[in-house]
C-alpha cells in the first residue's frame, strides 16, 4: 500500500531530517514537514515523532513538547487510528502526552548510552507483522533516558492487552541482564497503545536501512505498515 | 595607569608602553580589557604567528585557509568542506564537564558560522597517569561533558583519541574537531561590506561567565589556581546552540546575512574588532543594547565568554525578515550598532563613549615576538636489553596499558550514527560520514605522537603527520588537507620554544611533500603547572575524501581463512620510543635513541600501492601500524568471533613501530595476485598468516583468544571505573 507521512519538528529535535530521509526512501513519497507550533496535522496515514532533545530536555524529557500546539491534533490523529511512531525523545513524548503508558527513567548507568543493540518482537501488531519471530533485528540506540519503567498493575496490563512490541535481547535472542542495556524493566524496548496503531521505541530503525549503515533491518518496521 | 592593573591584564609593561606611545592618552578601563583580550596568545598569536606564517595553506582545492573562523576545501561539484580544530584546555581542567561541553559548541559554531551544517565532531583528549588522583574525575567529567553538547545538538562523533601520560597530571587537554558540509555559492565570511550595515546580535544573553576566559587560557597555573579560576570557565547551552545554528542556517540560506562572526574567545571585543579589521572598516556598538542576563557592567560586558552567542551584519531592508525567523527559533535578537567607514572600534554605553580604539593599534600593531629558543641536544647512542621480553610478556604489557585498550568506554557516551550519514563510527582506522544526498565520503582522524615530538620535535612532526593519512589511506580516503591545535608548555621556556619551531617546520615539510596544506588551526601555549611542562602535542586532524562512498574499505576482520599481509619497514627495536616506553618502562627522555628519519617516499609509494589495490578490489579490509606494532593492529581488527593465526622471525618486531605500515586482509583467491602486483611494483610484502576463528596463535604463542578479546574490549572501564572506587 501507499503510505502518506509526517514528521514534527520540535526546537530540539535532531532525528528530523533522519526520520524524513527514512520515510522518503521506503515509502516513495515526499514526507510533510510539522512544526511545533502548527495547530493542524496534514491529512497522512502514519506520523512520526522524531528523536533528539525537544526543549533541551529541561523539566523532564519530551514533558515541555507536550505542552505543544500540534499536540491537541497529534491526539486526534491517534483517536482516528492513523500511525503513530515515536522514536527515543518522541517516545518520551508519547509517554508525556498519555499516548502510552509507563516513563523512561535514566539508564542504568547513568550515562548516555550510543551503540549498537538488537531487539526482537514480542507481541505482533501493524509496525512487526513483517518481523520474524526469531529474528533479532541490530539497530542503534543512543539515549540519557531509555529505561522503560511502570508499576507492577502497568506491566501486567501491558502483557494482558499484548501491548508490548519490542524486547532489548542479544544477538541469539537471549534476553539477559547484559542485553538489556539501559535496565528497562522486563527488557522492554518499544511498547504499542491498546489500539496498536501508536508505537514508542528507543532503538532507531532510521538510523538502519542505508546500504552503508551497520544493519538495514530498520527496514523492518516501515516494510510492516506499508504491508 | 597604574603597573599592577596592567600586569593584572596580562600585558608586559614594553606592550603598554606601545599603547601609550600610539594613543597619547590614558587607556580607560576598557580599553585596557580590550587589549588585555585581543593581544593575549589565545586571540593574536603573538609567539607562533613568525612561524605559522611558514606553512603551506593553499592549493588547487583550498577555498578558504587560515584566518577565518574555519578552514574550506573543494570537494568536487558545488560542494565544499569546512573544518578545525580548537583546543578547551585549561577550562577543561578546571570545570572538566562545562569545560569540554563548551568547547564542542565553540568549535560547532566556527563551521557554521560560515554557513556550513557540521557533519561531525572528533574529540582528541589526553589526561595524566590514571594513579593521579584527580584522573578519573577528569576523565568521567570530559568525556559526559562533550556527549552532553555534541549528542544534544545532534552531531555525530565519529573519531578520535584518548591517551593518558604523566606529563598531562595537572594540564589535560581537550582539543575539539568539527566538520561542516557547505554549497561554495553559500559560504558566508567575516567580513562586512556595506557602510550603514546593522549589527546585530543573535543568540543567548550575556552574563558574568567566562570574563577574561582567553587571558586565562595564555596564562601558566599554579596548584592553587584551580578553584579561584572556576568562574572564569562558561557554561553552554547544548539547546541553545541548536536553535542559534538552525535559525543561522536558516537566515544564511535565506541570504539575509551579509557577514557573520561567531563571540567565541574574548566575546563580543574580538568579534567586533575582528570584522571591523577584515572589512577595513570601523564599528560602532552600544552596549546598552546587549540582551543581559543580569546587569553587567561595560568592563564586564567586553569581556563576557557568554557561550551561544553570534554577531552579523544585516542590510537595514532585511531587518524584519531576521526579526521574524529568529523569533520563530524563539532566539534573542538585538540591533546593536553599525558599519562606520571609521577603521575605529566604538563602544558607547549611558551616551558616553567607553571604548574609542583605532582598529590598527588594535590588529596590526599587536605584539608578535621572535621568542629566543634552543635546538634540543643531540641523544647519545643507547643500547637496551631485550632479553626479557617475548611475546608473552610484550602481549600482556600492551593489553594492561589502557593506552592500547579498545576505547569504547569514551565512545559509547557520544552519539555517533545521529543525522544518519555515518559510515564508520570510532572504533575504524578513521571516522568516515556519506555527505548527503550525495555519494561522497568524508573521512577524518586526529593524532598526535607526543612522545616523538619530545625526542625530535621535527620528526616526531612527520610521523604524526604521516600517521594520519596512514589512518585515512586504509579506510581508502585520500588526505585532502590538515587542520592542526599545537598544544605546548610556556614558550617562554627556550627548549619548549625549540619544540614549537621545529615541530612547525616538520609539520610544513610533510604537508608540502604530500600537498596536504593546513587550512586552520589553533594554538594553546603555557599548558604548564609550576615547572611541570606537558609533552609537546601538535594534534593534526586530517581530512580525506572519496567520491563514492561505497568503495570505503572497513578496518576490522571480514572471513575465517582470509589472508593477512603486510607492507612497511619495522624502526629498530632501539629507535621505536613507544616500544622503549611501553614494553620496557623507559620514561626520562635522555634514555631514549634519536628518532628514525621519516620516509616520506616509502609512506607515498605505499599510499599509491594501497590506493591500486583497493581499485582493483583486492583488499576486504586493512588496517595502519602505529604505536603497538602489527599486533596492535590485528587486536583492533578483531570481532567478537574473529582472531589470527600468524608467523614471525623476528617476534619481538611485531610490537615496534613501523614506517608506512600497513596491515592488509585478503581473500584467499586474491593472495598469488597480490603477490604478484607487490612485485611488479616493487614493495615488500610479507604474507603474516591467516584470519581464524576464535583463535589467537602467534609463532608457538596461543592465548586463549576470549581471554584477549575479553581484556583488551574491557581493560579501558575496568581501570576507570576500579581506580579509586575503595
Amino acid at each position: 500500500m501507499s503510505l502518506s507521512s509526517a514528521v514534527i519538528t520540535f526546537p530540539g529535535s535532531n532525528c528530523d531530517r533522519d526520520a524524513q530521509t527514512y520515510l522518503e526512501a521506503l515509502t516513495g513519497q515526499d514526507t510533510h514537514k510539522v512544526w511545533h507550533k502548527d495547530v493542524s496535522l496534514p491529512k497522512v496515514d502514519l506520523l512520526i515523532i522524531p528523536g533528539g532533545f525537544s526543549f533541551g530536555d529541561y523539566l523532564r524529557s519530551g514533558a515541555m513538547a507536550s505542552k505543544s500546539p500540534i499536540i491537541n491534533d497529534v491526539l486526534k490523529h491517534a483517536d482516528r487510528g492513523g500511525y503513530i511512531i515515536g522514536i527515543c525523545n518522541g517516545f518520551q513524548i508519547l509517554t508525556e502526552i498519555g499516548l502510552l503508558d509507563g516513563a523512561l527513567n535514566r539508564n542504568i548507568n547513568l550515562k548516555f548510552l550510543a551503540k549498537n543493540c538488537f531487539i526482537k518482537k514480542n507481541h505482533d501488531n501493524h509496525f512487526n507483522k513483517k518481523i520474524l519471530p526469531d529474528h533479532c533485528l541490530s539497530i542503534p540506540v543512543a539515549h540519557n533516558e531509555g529505561s522503560y519503567y511502570n508499576s507492577e498493575e502497568g506491566l501486567k496490563s501491558l502483557e494482558d492487552n499484548q501491548q508490548i512490541s519490542f524486547l532489548y535481547c542479544d544477538e541469539k535472542g537471549n534476553t539477559t541482564d547484559q542485553s538489556n542495556l539501559n535496565g528497562s524493566l522486563n527488557h522492554i524496548a518499544g511498547i504499542t497503545n491498546k489500539k496498536k496503531n501508536v508505537l514508542g521505541l528507543m532503538p532507531h530503525p532510521e538510523r538502519a536501512f542505508q546500504d552503508f549503515h551497520t544493519s538495514q533491518d530498520g527496514q523492518l518496521i516501515l516494510e510492516s505498515l506499508l504491508g | 595607569m597604574n603597573t599592577e592593573l596592567i600586569l593584572q591584564h596580562g600585558l608586559t609593561l614594553d606592550e603598554y608602553e606601545v599603547i601609550n606611545n600610539y594613543m597619547q592618552r590614558e587607556l580607560t578601563m576598557e580599553e585596557l580589557g580590550i587589549f588585555s583580550a585581543m593581544w593575549n596568545e589565545h586571540c593574536c598569536y603573538k609567539t607562533s604567528k613568525k612561524w605559522l606564517k611558514k606553512l603551506p595553506t593553499s592549493n588547487d582545492i583550498v577555498i578558504q585557509g587560515p584566518g577565518e573562523n574555519a578552514g574550506i576545501i573543494d570537494i568536487q561539484d558545488d560542494d565544499a568542506i569546512a573544518f578545525k580544530i580548537e583546543s578547551h584546555n585549561h577550562p577543561s581542567y578546571i570545570e572538566p564537564f562545562n569545560g569540554s561541553a563548551t568547547g564542542v559548541g565553540g568549535i560547532l559554531r566556527d563551521i557554521f558560522t560560515m554557513g556550513a551544517r557540521p557533519i561531525a565532531t572528533l574529540n582528541s583528549i589526553r589526561f595524566g597517569d590514571l594513579s593521579n588522583f584527580k584522573t578519573k574525575y577528569l576523565v568521567n567529567g570530559v568525556v559526559k561533558g562533550i556527549g552532553h553538547y555534541g549528542n544534544c545538538i545532534g552531531i555525530p562523533n565519529i573519531g578520535g583519541e584518548c591517551e593518558f601520560d604523566h606529563s598531562y597530571d595537572y594540564n589535560n587537554l581537550v582539543n575539539a574537531m568539527a566538520i561542516g558540509h557547505v554549497k561554495k555559492d553559500s559560504i558566508f565570511y567575516s567580513e562586512p561590506k556595506t557602510i550603514g550595515g546593522l549589527i546585530v546580535y543573535i543568540g543567548s544573553k550575556t552574563g558574568k561567565d567566562g570574563i577574561h576566559g582567553a587571558s586565562m587560557a595564555s596564562d601558566v597555573f599554579s596548584e592553587d589556581d584551580e578553584d579561584s579560576k572556576r568562574p572564569s570557565v562558561q557554561v553552554g547551552d547544548p539547546f541553545m546552540e541548536k536553535l542559534l545554528m538552525e535559525g543561522c542556517l536558516e537566515l544564511m540560506d535565506a541570504k539575509l546575512i551579509e557577514s557573520m562572526q561567531d563571540m567565541g574567545a574574548a566575546g563580543i571585543t574580538s568579534s567586533s574588532v575582528e570584522m571591523a579589521s577584515k572589512g577595513n572598516l570601523g564599528v560602532e556598538i552600544n552596549l546598552d543594547r546587549i540582551p543581559l542576563r543580569e546587569p553587567l557592567t561595560p568592563y564586564e560586558i567586553l569581556l563576557s565568554e557568554s557561550q551561544e552567542r553570534m554577531l552579523a551584519v544585516i542590510l537595514e531592508e532585511n531587518n524584519e525578515k531576521v526579526k521574524n525567523i529568529l523569533k520563530k527559533w524563539e532566539i534573542d535578537y538585538e540591533v546593536i550598532g553599525v558599519v562606520t567607514d571609521t577603521k575605529k572600534v566604538i563602544f558607547k554605553s549611558q551616551d558616553k563613549i567607553v571604548v574609542d580604539l583605532p582598529v590598527d593599534i588594535i590588529v596590526d600593531s599587536a605584539p608578535e615576538y621572535d621568542r629566543p629558543f634552543n635546538l634540543p641536544l643531540k641523544h647519545k647512542v643507547q643500547k637496551y636489553d631485550f632479553n626479557q621480553l617475548n611475546i608473552e610478556t610484550c602481549l600482556n604489557n600492551l593489553l594492561t596499558n589502557i593506552n592500547y585498550s579498545h576505547k569504547a568506554w569514551v565512545y559509547d557516551q557520544y552519539d555517533s550514527t545521529v543525522m544518519g550519514d555515518t559510515i564508520f563510527e570510532p572504533g575504524s582506522s578513521s571516522g568516515i560520514v556519506k555527505v548527503h544526498k550525495t555519494n561522497k565520503a568524508i573521512g577524518a582522524t586526529t593524532d598526535c605522537n607526543p612522545l616523538y615530538i619530545r625526542i625530535n620535535p621535527e620528526q616526531g612532526m612527520a610521523h604524526t603527520v604521516v600517521e594520519s593519512y596512514r589512518n585515512l589511506v586504509s579506510s581508502n580516503i585520500k588526505p585532502m588537507a590538515i587542520t592542526n591545535n599545537l598544544n605546548f608548555a610556556s614558550p617562554l621556556d627556550q627548549n619548549i620554544m625549540g619544540e614549537l619551531v621545529l615541530s612547525i617546520h616538520g609539520l610544513k615539510e610533510t604537508a608540502k611533500y604530500f600537498d596536504t596544506p593546513i587550512v586552520s588551526g589553533n594554538v594553546s601555549l603555557y599548558n604548564q603547572t609550576n615547572d611541570e611542562p606537558i609533552k609537546p602535542t601538535p594534534v593534526i586532524g586530517c581530512v580525506g575524501f572519496n567520491e563514492n562512498y561505497r568503495s570505503v574499505i572497513p578496518t576490522h576482520f571480514q572471513n575465517d581463512g582470509d589472508q593477512i599481509f603486510m607492507i612497511g619497514k619495522p624502526l629498530d627495536l632501539a629507535e621505536s620510543p613507544y616500544f622503549l616506553q611501553d614494553q620496557l618502562g623507559l620514561s626520562n627522555i635522555n634514555e631514549f635513541n634519536d628518532l628514525a628519519k621519516c620516509d616520506f617516499a616509502l609512506e607515498k609509494k605505499h599510499q599509491d600501492f594501497l590506493f591500486q589495490m583497493f581499485e582493483k578490489n583486492m583488499i576486504k579490509s586493512c588496517n595502519d601500524i602505529s604505536r603497538g606494532g602489527p599486533i596492535h593492529s590485528l587486536i583492533t581488527m578483531m570481532t567478537s568471533k574473529l582472531g589470527f593465526h600468524i608467523q614471525h622471525s623476528d617476534e619481538l618486531s611485531l610490537f615496534s613501530e613501523y614506517l608506512a605500515g600497513y596491515i592488509m586482509i585478503i581473500d584467499q583467491n586474491n593472495s598469488e595476485s597480490i603477490v604478484k602486483e607487490a612485485q611488479a611494483e616493487c614493495i615488500d610484502l610479507m604474507h603474516l598468516g591467516s584470519v581464524k576463528t576464535d583463535t589467537i596463535e602467534i609463532n608457538e604463542f596461543q592465548p586463549k583468544f576470549n581471554i584477549v578479546y575479553e581484556v583488551y574490549k574491557n581493560n579501558f572501564s575496568d581501570k576507570i571505573k576500579n581506580y579509586h572506587d575503595n
